[in-house]
């Protein structure tokens, strides 16, 4: 136990020698301590500087004419999973459930193309909210965090100022408003003072918002809280269309803007450096029959160096540090490794693995010796001597 | 008046039929043939704990062998030295342990041989009367003679853990051996032997004052004529800086192997200390610990361990005319209250029974002890297997089950302790006086 500690021991010091000498090296004097730390976080390329990623994936309308919005949010679901976010960081609200609808040909699946080849329903997912569930409320309780204690962990939204949060919304909307369960709706102003909540509540590190309704742009206009990142699928006053029908299902399986986004994110997997700027030059009005926007005005870095990864994915960053034997400064990383996202799961903290090989040993060098043997038949020898000396002598 | 020595007797008593030689070739065949449920036996735990099984003595020699440290995964408590002469002069093989239950039982027979022998030197009575007592005496030793190999050897709850390869059969062999010397007297060779069983077992050392009384007096049965202790004091102080540097010369070759570090201290006698491991076993301490909040446990230690402490003094006052008697007392409360109890250490207590049989007759309720001693038998492997294996029962069945072996337990202790102190009082005689019987106590004491 004690050569755990001492490892431990070891690790903090290494981390603090590296932080030292990367101040020393890289900053002047006068540089205060945030400006130490975002240095520390930002000395790679992706300068997002957060260590979790969380996906709140909110499908606003129920019955059967709107399976594509389930078929939306089950296909982005879907692609955030296979990118690495984990189903504890998803919070997944569905407001109907057309996988067990009794007019689902198909039953138990949901499919977002016409020749049905891929079903985004399956035997491994997990709704979070579902049915009535889905409502106003529960959406903003959800984001602010002020949930009633009886709401259990999976349905909350357990985020801190180190997460990015990908928020998709789909739905019926209008202007600065979006439809939830043909009831209720919510507006742009709810939830742009919910997202101020969260910043002054340090939940965020940054958003992605994304939305697919009809004038979903005007969603994110009243934003006005740091570090959102917010794209929509059409301007006010345009619709937003659906991408094609299942002649067996029956209905529209998919949106436009939600298929195009979908099939860039196929070409994505977990170490792609393709960045949000790529997804937005993918974007085409006129194969989307609508104009999708980007709002990047209160998102602080540049859009080119913003990884799809950074909101769509579970990605942390490691670094290889050399083993200690040959450890040279630390402070430079160009060396060693080029910060390749290396992606055990999502939400680990990326502290440096520093395997010391040599204070094992210095503990088992006791019993590595050649002397064992030696000791041991002096030991037995001993015993003897003390043996025969009482039987024989005394 | 010197007591007539009776050498047809002596002669029976010397003539007996050889019961030793029999069973320890009965023992030994039991090690040599491969018998079917040695695996079982070794992986009970009823007949092993923490500090003597079998499995954790080999995974320490494996662990020696290929470099690691054995004390520092927390699961080998064995002594170094074991580690030690198992890798180097014996393998651990099974004839080992039944040259040690055979070494055993040749000490307890050699511990009544000097109980009942030198009473026949020693002048002690002289009437008529307890001519024919000690005649009568001298017939049930006779009888009594071949007990002693055959409640060591044949003892269930010896047998089994002996079988099983626990480490205990050492400790008792190591026991007996001391209070053979003691009684021999031979009184470095009974410190040596204590030294070694306090280093394997640390609570043995409650057995350490009695061994340095008997050193100082004589084996012979005073249970039933009391008087003060009639030893020199200023020898226990001599004898007992003689056993401590035995038993430091023992530390020292137990550092030797460790190349001077102190670990295997913490490890070995400390887990008696402080309970480390709690795997379940017939004792009464490890259910308490498995539920008790941290801040208890100190003090919860502390009172088990002086628990047994405090029985040294009061026992050695009260039967301080007969301190083999006292030694067998003290092993019924290590034998009832240890840490890590099996069933090896109620075994050696019932066996050490047949050393003194004039308290036979005074036993309240050897039934009773039987019976609970019957029933916990039988009820903590049955219990064992339906929480461990079964998952039908739970701690409490098994829990309840090692109450019931403590209360046997007790019952004998009690039962031991009583005739002890009864035999001092004597027999009701019946006389005929003038017309009719007046009953008269006749007091042995002199």
């Amino acid at each position: 136990m004690f050569s755990m500690y001492f490892q431990l021991l070891q690790a903090c010091l290494l981390l603090l020698a590296c932080l030292t000498t990367s101040v020393v090296g890289t900053s002047n004097s006068g540089t205060s301590a945030g400006e130490h730390a975002a240095n520390f976080f930002g000395r790679h390329d992706s300068t997002s500087g957060h260590t979790n990623n969380w996906a709140v994936l909110v499908c606003a309308s129920r019955y059967w004419f709107n399976y594509r919005h389930m078929a939306n949010a089950l296909g982005m679901y879907r692609t955030v999973k296979r990118l690495g976010i984990p189903d504890s960081n998803i919070i997944l609200m569905l407001a109907d459930d057309v996988a067990c609808n009794t007019r689902n040909k198909f039953a138990g699946s949901v499919y977002a193309e016409a020749g049905r080849r891929l079903d985004l329903y399956g035997e491994n997912i997990e709704v979070d909210y579902r049915g009535y569930e889905v409502t106003v409320e529960n959406f903003i309780r959800l984001l602010t965090g002020r949930v009633d204690p009886s709401m259990p962990r999976s349905k909350r939204l357990l985020t801190d100022d180190r997460s990015n949060i990908f928020v998709y919304m789909t739905g019926h909307g209008g202007n600065e408003f979006l439809k939830f369960q043909d009831q209720e709706e919510i507006s742009a102003f709810d939830i742009a003072d919910a997202f101020e909540q969260m910043w002054r509540k340090k939940r965020y590190n940054e958003i992605l918002f994304m939305i697919d309704t009809c004038q979903a742009n005007t969603m994110y206009s009243q934003f006005y809280s740091p570090n959102i990142l917010a794209t929509g699928s059409s301007e006010i006053g345009e619709n937003s269309y659906s991408y094609e029908n299942d002649n067996d299902i029956g209905v529209s399986v998919i949106d436009s803007y939600t298929h195009y986004v979908l099939k860039f994110m196929e070409g994505i997997n977990k170490t792609s450096q393709t960045s949000m700027q790529d997804l937005f030059n993918s974007y085409d009005p006129v194969k989307i029959h609508s104009h999708p926007g980007i709002g990047s005005d209160l998102f602080h870095r540049p859009l080119d160096k913003a990884l799809i990864t950074d909101f769509f994915g579970g990605v942390a960053q490691a670094e290889i540090f050399p083993s200690q034997e040959d450890a040279c400064p630390i402070g430079h990383h160009e060396s060693g490794s080029t910060s390749l996202p290396f992606v055990p799961e999502s939400g680990t903290p990326s502290l440096p693995v520093v395997t010391s090989p040599s204070t094992l040993t210095a503990e088992m060098h006791v019993w590595d010796s050649q002397w064992k043997e030696v000791r041991k038949w002096i030991s037995v020898f001993v015993v003897g001597c003390l043996v025969s000396w009482v039987s024989f002598v005394r | 008046m010197r007591l007539v020595v009776d050498r047809q007797q002596l002669n029976t008593m010397d003539g007996r039929p050889a019961v030793l030689p029999v069973l320890v070739c009965f023992r030994l065949l039991l090690a040599v043939l491969p018998l079917p449920g040695q695996h079982l036996l070794k992986h009970d735990h009823q007949i092993n704990s923490p500090l003597t099984s079998y499995l954790r003595l080999k995974e320490g020699l494996w662990m020696l062998d290929n470099n690691v440290d054995p004390y520092m995964g927390g699961s080998f408590h064995h002594s170094p030295l074991l580690l030690s002469v198992f890798s180097t002069i014996l393998p651990p093989i099974p004839i080992i342990w039944a040259v040690s239950d055979a070494v055993g039982a040749w000490a307890l027979l050699r511990i009544w041989r000097a109980r009942q022998g030198l009473s026949l030197h020693k002048a002690t009575t002289s009437t008529a009367e307890s001519l024919i007592v000690s005649a009568y005496v001298s017939s049930q030793r006779v009888k009594y003679a071949s007990n002693q190999p055959s409640s060591c050897l044949l003892n269930p709850y010896l047998l089994f853990p002996s079988l099983a390869l626990s480490t205990s059969t050492f400790e008792n062999s190591f026991t007996l051996l001391a209070l053979m010397f003691a009684s021999e007297g031979k009184p470095s060779s009974a410190l040596l032997a204590i030294a070694f069983t306090i280093h394997l077992s640390p609570y043995s050392i409650l057995l350490l004052l009695p061994i340095l009384m008997l050193l100082i007096t004589s084996p012979t049965s005073q249970l039933a004529s009391p008087r003060p202790f009639h030893g020199s004091i200023n020898r226990i102080a001599s004898l007992f800086g003689e056993f401590m540097l035995y038993w430091l010369v023992l530390v020292g070759a137990a550092c030797i192997i460790t190349d001077g570090s102190w670990s295997w201290m913490k490890a070995s006698w400390g887990a008696s200390l402080t309970l480390p491991d709690l795997t379940p076993n017939p004792g009464l301490w490890w259910y308490f610990f498995t539920e008790m909040f941290d801040h208890f446990r100190p003090f919860f230690l502390m009172v088990f361990s002086v628990h047994l402490v405090i029985y040294i003094l009061p026992i050695c006052i009260k039967f301080q005319h007969d301190p083999l008697y006292a030694a067998f007392l003290l092993i019924g409360v290590l034998g009832t209250f240890k840490a890590y109890l099996t069933l090896a250490d109620p075994g050696l207590f019932l066996s050490m029974i047949s050393l003194f049989p004039e308290v036979h007759g005074y036993l309240r309720h050897p039934i009773v002890t039987t019976l609970l001693h019957l029933h916990a038998a039988f009820l903590l492997p049955l219990q064992h297997v339906l929480w461990v294996s079964e998952g039908r029962g739970n701690a409490n069945f098994y829990y309840a089950a090692s109450l019931v072996m403590g209360m046997a337990g007790g019952a004998g202790l009690v039962d031991a302790c009583w005739a002890g102190m009864r035999i001092a009082l004597g027999d009701v005689k019946v006389e005929l006086e003038g017309k009719g019987q007046v009953a008269r106590w006749e007091v042995a004491q002199e």
